[in-house]
C-alpha cells in the first residue's frame, strides 16, 4: 500500500464531506479522495440548501456536530423560513447559496480539520480480503489502505448524461463518470439499479429583463441553520418568480420525441417531485402555466439558475423555449439543462449503521443509496462517517431512531423498504412530525453529538444556555392573569374577545387564535425579557402548543402498541411459523427479538410478517394463561 | 414452508368427510397415498383409491380435488380428499399424510395462510368465523356479506374521501413553494363531514348487528311455583324443564336457545328465589342471581291467581332498575286477576299469560325484543356485527369529528394527526395499511416540482 489510513471516504460531495469531517474529528486517520479537489462541496443542480423537511435534516446534522449548517450560514444569500403561516413543527429554513463560495467554504472547513487528508484521484476498485475491506485502488496505480471505506460517489457511478439525442458518459457536466468503481461494486455482488435526475439550464443574468418578474425577497429576520451561528454574514438578495406560457407547452409537446425521457432512451427512474418540464407539461396539460424561479448563483457571477425548468431536450430547443418565457426573450443560456442516469445500490443491503451486510468495513452514503438531495446525502454521510470511525476503534455502532430525528426516519426507511424512485424527505414520512421540529433539533440531538465527541465545549455551553433560557420562558408561561389584573383587558382587546374566563395563563393566551409572539413577550417578566431571544420564546411556545396533542397521540399510540411487551418465547423456531417467507425468518433469526416491540424495530420485517409473529406469540401467551 | 393437513369437516359419523392439505408438498404427499403417477389437472376432481403407503392396503376410495397455487383457498397447492365420513378412515388418512411429511394444522392455520398470501383481508377472515358460528339466518346473511367484501366496499368510499382530504392538507404544508391552488377549508370540512357521518352510520348499525350475531340473554325469574319452567317450556316449545306442583322443583339454571324474529335468544330458567331450605336449593338460588346479573333482559313471572307476596315484592324491587318484562301467569285459572293494580312502586304493568293455553306468549316474545329497538329484517342494510369493528368505527368517528373542529383554527399538521389515526383505524378493520398511498395520491393530483 502506498498510504495507510483508518478511514477512506470516496467522493467529495455533500455526503463525502460530512463523512470525512466526522470521521476525522472522532479521531480516525481519514482521507477523502475525490476526482477533482476544486469541486469539493459542489452543488450539482439547485444552488440551495434546505426546504420543507430538508431544512429539518440540516439542523439535525448541525445539532449532532456536522458541518453543512455552518457552511450554508456563511455562504447563504437568501434565507427564508418556509411555512411561516403554519405551525412551528412544519416550518423549515431554506437558503440560496453562493455556489462558488459554498465550495470554497466547505473546502476550507475540511482543510482545517485535524486528522483529515485530502487526495485527488479516481478510485477504480475496492480491495478486499475475504469479505473485509483493506483498501482502494486508484486509476493512477496508487493503492491506499483503509480499515473502513465510505462510498459517497453521488451520481458518478456509470453516470450517463442525456441532452436531446446525444448521450455521453459523465458524473456531472464536465466531469468524468466512475465506471470501474461501478463495475467493482457489481463484482462484489451488490444489487445495482438505475435512477435518474435532471437539472435546468443556467442563464446569463445580464440578458434577463428582471422587471418582468416578481421579486421574492429574503426574510427580514432570517433563521440560521446552525445552532452555533450568531449572525449571517452574506449580503442578501432577491429571487424572482416567473411562469411558462402555453406556447412553451405546445412547443414541448410538439417535440417530445426529442426528449430522451419520452423516447425511452433513459432507463433510470426519476423522482416524482422534481420532474422535468416535459413531465409537467405532459402530465398536467390543463395547467396553462408552470411556475419558475430565477435564482442568482452568487454576487460575483452572472449565472442564474432557472428552477422549475429541469429538461433534457436538445440544447438548441432549450434556447428557443427559454426565449418564449416572458422576460427571457433575449436570454442566453450559459449551461444547458440535462438528464443524468446513474447506478445505485439497493439500500436494503445495509445495516442501520449504513455498513453493507456483505462486506465488513464498507459503508454506503448518499445518492448511491437511492436518495436525492444534498441534505439527504449529507445526513447519511454523517451517519456513515461516524460509524466508520466507531468501527475502526472497536466502539459500538451509532444509530438513530425514527422517533428522535428525520435522519432516523430516512435511514430506517431506506433499510426497511428500499427505494423505487429517488428518495426525498417529506415531513409526512414521520409519524412523529409534531415532536420533530427544526428548532428542537438541538434538544433531541446535541447530547448524542456530545457523547460521540462531535460537539465541542463552546457549542455545548451554548446549548445549555439556550435550553435553560427556554425553560425559564416555559416557567414564566404559567403565570396567571386574573380578571382583576391590569393586563387582562389589554390582552382581551388584542385578541378581539371580551372574556377570557376568570383567569388565564400566558400559555393559554399563546394558544388563542391570532395571539402574536410580541404579545407574549411583552407580558414576560423584565428579567427574562432581557435575557432571552425571540428564538427561545418561539421554542418555548412551540413546546406548549404541541404538548397536549403529543400526550393524546402517545395515548393513542399506546393502544396501538399494547402488544409491545409480549414476550417472544426463547425457543421459538421462526422457521416453523406458518406464512413467514425465508427472508423474514432470516431477519428474525439474526435479530433474535425478545419481545414483540423489539421485533417491530427489525429493519425489513413486513407488516404481514409482524402480524404472523403476533398471532403465534399471542396464541402462546393465551394458551399459557388459559392453562 | 411446511405442508399442513386437517379435517375440514367435523369429525363424527357422516357420509362424507373432507381432509384438506395445503402447502408445497401437498401433491407429493397425495401421491404417497394414491400412487406416483397421480398427475391431476388444476381444479379437477377424480375418483381414486387411497392406500397405506407401507403395506399398500386399501384405506378408502375417495374423490380427490386439486387446486394449483396460487388459485386455491390458501394460495398454496391444495389437495382435498373427500372420503367416507368414518372417523376411523379420516384418522387413518390423516395419520398417513403426517407419516408422509405433513404437519397437523393449528386452529385457523389455513385461514392464516390465506391471509398471509393475500387471498383475503382480515375482515373477510373474521367473516368466515362468523359464518361458521352464525346462529340465525340473518346472522349468516351478514357474515356472507362481510365475506364477500361488503364491509370493505362500504368502507372504501369513506376511506377514499378521507384520503383525499388528507392529500389536500398534506400538499398544502409540504409543497408551500409550489404553485398549488389554495386550500378551500370549507370544501375540506364538507368532505370530512361526509366521512364522519358515513362512518358514524356504519358504527350505529352495530346495536342491531350485535344482537343478530351474539343474540340476547334472557333470564326467567320469580318466586317458587309461579310457573317459570312452564313458561320456559312453552317459549322453547319442548318439555325441557321439569315441572311439578312442588315449589322449589327447579334447582339449577337451564339455558336453551330460541329465536324471536331473527334474533337468537339464550333463555335461562332459574331456581325460584326464596330463602332456601337445603344446600342444593341455595346453590340454585345463587345461580339465579348470577343469571339475572348476566342477562340483557329479566323476565319476571308473577302468579296472577293470588296476591303479591313479600318475595314477589322483593323480586320486583330487585328488577326495578333492570331491563325487564313482567309476566302475570296462570290466566287459565278462574281466580286470575292482575295483582299489580293499585300497587305502589315503579312497576305497574304486566302481560297476561297462560303457559298452559299459550295465551299471551307472543306478547312476551315481542316484549323481550322491545327494549332493544331492533329494526331487523329490512334486509337491505349492512350491519356491523363485530365488536372489534364497532370499536374501530366509533374511535374513527370521534377522531374525524375532533379534527374537523380544529380545521381553520390550528395549523394543518395538528388537524392531520387525527385524520391519519382515523385512516389507520379504518384500515385495521380489513387489516390494510396505507402509508405510501398518500404520497402517490399527492403526485397524481398536483403538479409538484421545483
Amino acid at each position: 500500500m502506498d498510504e495507510l489510513f483508518e478511514v477512506v471516504v470516496i467522493g467529495g460531495g455533500h455526503a463525502g464531506c460530512e463523512a470525512a469531517s466526522a470521521s476525522a474529528r472522532l479521531g480516525a486517520r481519514t482521507a477523502m479522495i475525490t476526482i477533482n479537489l476544486d469541486l469539493i462541496g459542489q452543488m450539482s443542480c439547485n444552488p440551495a440548501i434546505g426546504g420543507i423537511a430538508k431544512g429539518h435534516l440540516v439542523r439535525e446534522i448541525d445539532a449532532l456536530g456536522g458541518i453543512m449548517g455552518r457552511v450554508i450560514d456563511r455562504t447563504g444569500i437568501q434565507f427564508r423560513l418556509l411555512n411561516r403561516s403554519r405551525g412551528p413543527a412544519v416550518q423549515s429554513p431554506r437558503a440560496q447559496a453562493d455556489r462558488s463560495l459554498y465550495r470554497k467554504e466547505m473546502r476550507a472547513t475540511l482543510e482545517a480539520t485535524p486528522n483529515l487528508q485530502l487526495r485527488q484521484g479516481m478510485v477504480v476498485d475496492i480491495i478486499t480480503k475475504g469479505s473485509t475491506v483493506i483498501g482502494v485502488e486508484m486509476q493512477d496505480g496508487r493503492r491506499i489502505g483503509a480499515r473502513a471505506i465510505v462510498v459517497a460517489t453521488g451520481t458518478f457511478l456509470n453516470g450517463l448524461i442525456h441532452t436531446g439525442r446525444r448521450q455521453y458518459s459523465a458524473g456531472r457536466a464536465g466531469e468524468p463518470a466512475s465506471q470501474e468503481l461501478a463495475a467493482a461494486l457489481r463484482r462484489l455482488g451488490f444489487k445495482v439499479g438505475r435512477l435518474k435526475t435532471g437539472t435546468p439550464p443556467r442563464i446569463d443574468g445580464r440578458t434577463i429583463d428582471w422587471d418582468r418578474f416578481e421579486p421574492q425577497p429574503p426574510d427580514e429576520s432570517p433563521v440560521p441553520f446552525s445552532f452555533s451561528t450568531d449572525r449571517l454574514e452574506q449580503k442578501q438578495l432577491n429571487c424572482y418568480i416567473g411562469y411558462t406560457t402555453e406556447r412553451v407547452h405546445d412547443t414541448i409537446l410538439a417535440n417530445l420525441s426529442e426528449s430522451p425521457l419520452y423516447s425511452g432512451k433513459i432507463r433510470g427512474v426519476g423522482p416524482r417531485y422534481c420532474p422535468s418540464i416535459e413531465d409537467k407539461v405532459v402530465k398536467f396539460r390543463d395547467k396553462n402555466r408552470h411556475q419558475l424561479f430565477l435564482e442568482p448563483e452568487g454576487h460575483a457571477t452572472n449565472e442564474v439558475y432557472l428552477n422549475g425548468f429541469s429538461t433534457s431536450l436538445p440544447a438548441e430547443l432549450q434556447r428557443e423555449l427559454v426565449q418564449m418565457i416572458p422576460g427571457l426573450a433575449e436570454a442566453r443560456i450559459i449551461r444547458p439543462g440535462y438528464a443524468i442516469e446513474y447506478d445505485f445500490v439497493d439500500p436494503r443491503e445495509l445495516r442501520p449503521d449504513l455498513q453493507t451486510q456483505a462486506i465488513k468495513g464498507l459503508f454506503h452514503a448518499g445518492q448511491i443509496n437511492g436518495t436525492t438531495g444534498y441534505e439527504e446525502a449529507a445526513c447519511q454521510g454523517l451517519l456513515a462517517g461516524i460509524n466508520a470511525a466507531l468501527s475502526v476503534s472497536g466502539r459500538a455502532a451509532f444509530r438513530l431512531e425514527r422517533s428522535e430525528s428525520y435522519i432516523g426516519v430516512l435511514a430506517t426507511d431506506l433499510i426497511s423498504h428500499g427505494v423505487d424512485e429517488p428518495y426525498r424527505m417529506f415531513t409526512s414520512r414521520s409519524e412523529h412530525r409534531l415532536a420533530l421540529r427544526h428548532d428542537n433539533a438541538d434538544e433531541r440531538l446535541r447530547p448524542l453529538g456530545r457523547e460521540l465527541g462531535l460537539v465541542g465545549d463552546s457549542d455545548w455551553e451554548r446549548f445549555h444556555s439556550r435550553r435553560s433560557r427556554i425553560c425559564r420562558v416555559k416557567g414564566a408561561l404559567q403565570r396567571q392573569i386574573r380578571r382583576s389584573d391590569k393586563e387582562y383587558a389589554a390582552i382581551a382587546g388584542h385578541l378581539g374577545v371580551s372574556d377570557l374566563g376568570d383567569s388565564i395563563t400566558l400559555e393559554g393566551v399563546s394558544k388563542r387564535p391570532g395571539a402574536p409572539r410580541s404579545l407574549i413577550e411583552a407580558l414576560l417578566p423584565e428579567q427574562i425579557k432581557s435575557e432571552v431571544t425571540a428564538a427561545d420564546v418561539d421554542s418555548a411556545l412551540a413546546d406548549a402548543l404541541y404538548s397536549g396533542y403529543l400526550k393524546a397521540q402517545a395515548v393513542n399510540r399506546g393502544r396501538l402498541e399494547r402488544h409491545d411487551s409480549l414476550r417472544v418465547p426463547i425457543d421459538l423456531a421462526f422457521g416453523s411459523l406458518s406464512g413467514l417467507s425465508h427472508e423474514m425468518v432470516e431477519r428474525l433469526e439474526r435479530a433474535r427479538p425478545r419481545t414483540f416491540g423489539e421485533a417491530k424495530r427489525i429493519p425489513g420485517l413486513t407488516a404481514a410478517a409482524l402480524s404472523t409473529l403476533l398471532v403465534s406469540i399471542s396464541a402462546a401467551a393465551g394458551a399459557k394463561a388459559g392453562g | 414452508m411446511s405442508t399442513i393437513v386437517a379435517p375440514a369437516t367435523t369429525v363424527g359419523r357422516s357420509a362424507v368427510g373432507i381432509i384438506r392439505l395445503s402447502g408445497p408438498d401437498s401433491l407429493s404427499i397425495a401421491r404417497g397415498l394414491i400412487g406416483a403417477d397421480f398427475e391431476p389437472q388444476h381444479r379437477s376432481v377424480v375418483f381414486r383409491a387411497l392406500r397405506d403407503p407401507k403395506s399398500n392396503e386399501l384405506l378408502d376410495r375417495a374423490l380427490v380435488t386439486y387446486f394449483r397455487a396460487p388459485n386455491s383457498f390458501t394460495g398454496e397447492d391444495v389437495v382435498e380428499i373427500s372420503c367416507h365420513g368414518s372417523p376411523i378412515v379420516i384418522r387413518q388418512i390423516i395419520d398417513f399424510t403426517i407419516y408422509l411429511g405433513a404437519d397437523f394444522a393449528e386452529p385457523g392455520e389455513f385461514t392464516l395462510r390465506a391471509l398471509a398470501n393475500g387471498k383475503m383481508n382480515l375482515s373477510q377472515a373474521e367473516a368466515i368465523r362468523d359464518l361458521v358460528e352464525a346462529r340465525s339466518k340473518s346472522a349468516a346473511q351478514q357474515a356472507v356479506r362481510q365475506l364477500s367484501g361488503e364491509l370493505s366496499s362500504a368502507l372504501a368510499p369513506l376511506k377514499e374521501r378521507l384520503l383525499e382530504s388528507i392529500v389536500v392538507l398534506e400538499s398544502a404544508l409540504e409543497f408551500e413553494e409550489d404553485d398549488l391552488p389554495p386550500v378551500q377549508i370549507d370544501d375540506v370540512r364538507a368532505r370530512l363531514e361526509l366521512v364522519r357521518s358515513g362512518v358514524e352510520k356504519l358504527a350505529a348499525t352495530f346495536s342491531a348487528g350485535h344482537l343478530l350475531s351474539s343474540g340476547l340473554k334472557a333470564a326467567i325469574v320469580g318466586r317458587p311455583n309461579v310457573g317459570k319452567s312452564s313458561i320456559f317450556n312453552a317459549l322453547v316449545g319442548l318439555d325441557r324443564a321439569i315441572v311439578t306442583e312442588l315449589p322449589g322443583t327447579t334447582r339449577d339454571c337451564i339455558a336453551e336457545q330460541i329465536s324471536v324474529g331473527e334474533i337468537p335468544i339464550s333463555l335461562t330458567d332459574t331456581a325460584g328465589l326464596r330463602a332456601a331450605y337445603d344446600p342444593i336449593e341455595t346453590l340454585g338460588i345463587e345461580r339465579t342471581r348470577a343469571a339475572m346479573a348476566d342477562a340483557d333482559i329479566v323476565i319476571l313471572v308473577l302468579d296472577g291467581s293470588c296476591e303479591l307476596t313479600s318475595e314477589d315484592e322483593e323480586t320486583l324491587r330487585s328488577v326495578s332498575n333492570s331491563t325487564r318484562a313482567v309476566v302475570i301467569n296462570k290466566a287459565d285459572l278462574p281466580s286470575y286477576r292482575n295483582p299489580m293494580v293499585g300497587r305502589a312502586g315503579r312497576i305497574q304493568q304486566g302481560i297476561k299469560v297462560s303457559a298452559l293455553t299459550g295465551e299471551g306468549l307472543d306478547e312476551v316474545r315481542t316484549a323481550i325484543l322491545a327494549p332493544f329497538e331492533v329494526t331487523t329484517s329490512d334486509g337491505a342494510g349492512l350491519l356491523v356485527t363485530n365488536a372489534r369493528h364497532h370499536e374501530l368505527l366509533s374511535r374513527a368517528t370521534s377522531l374525524v369529528r375532533s379534527s374537523v373542529a380544529l380545521l381553520g383554527i390550528e395549523s394543518e399538521e395538528i388537524v392531520l394527526v387525527g385524520l391519519h389515526d382515523a385512516l389507520r383505524l379504518l384500515g385495521e378493520i380489513t387489516g390494510e395499511t396505507t402509508a405510501e398511498d398518500i404520497l402517490s395520491k399527492i403526485f397524481g393530483t398536483f403538479c409538484i416540482g421545483k
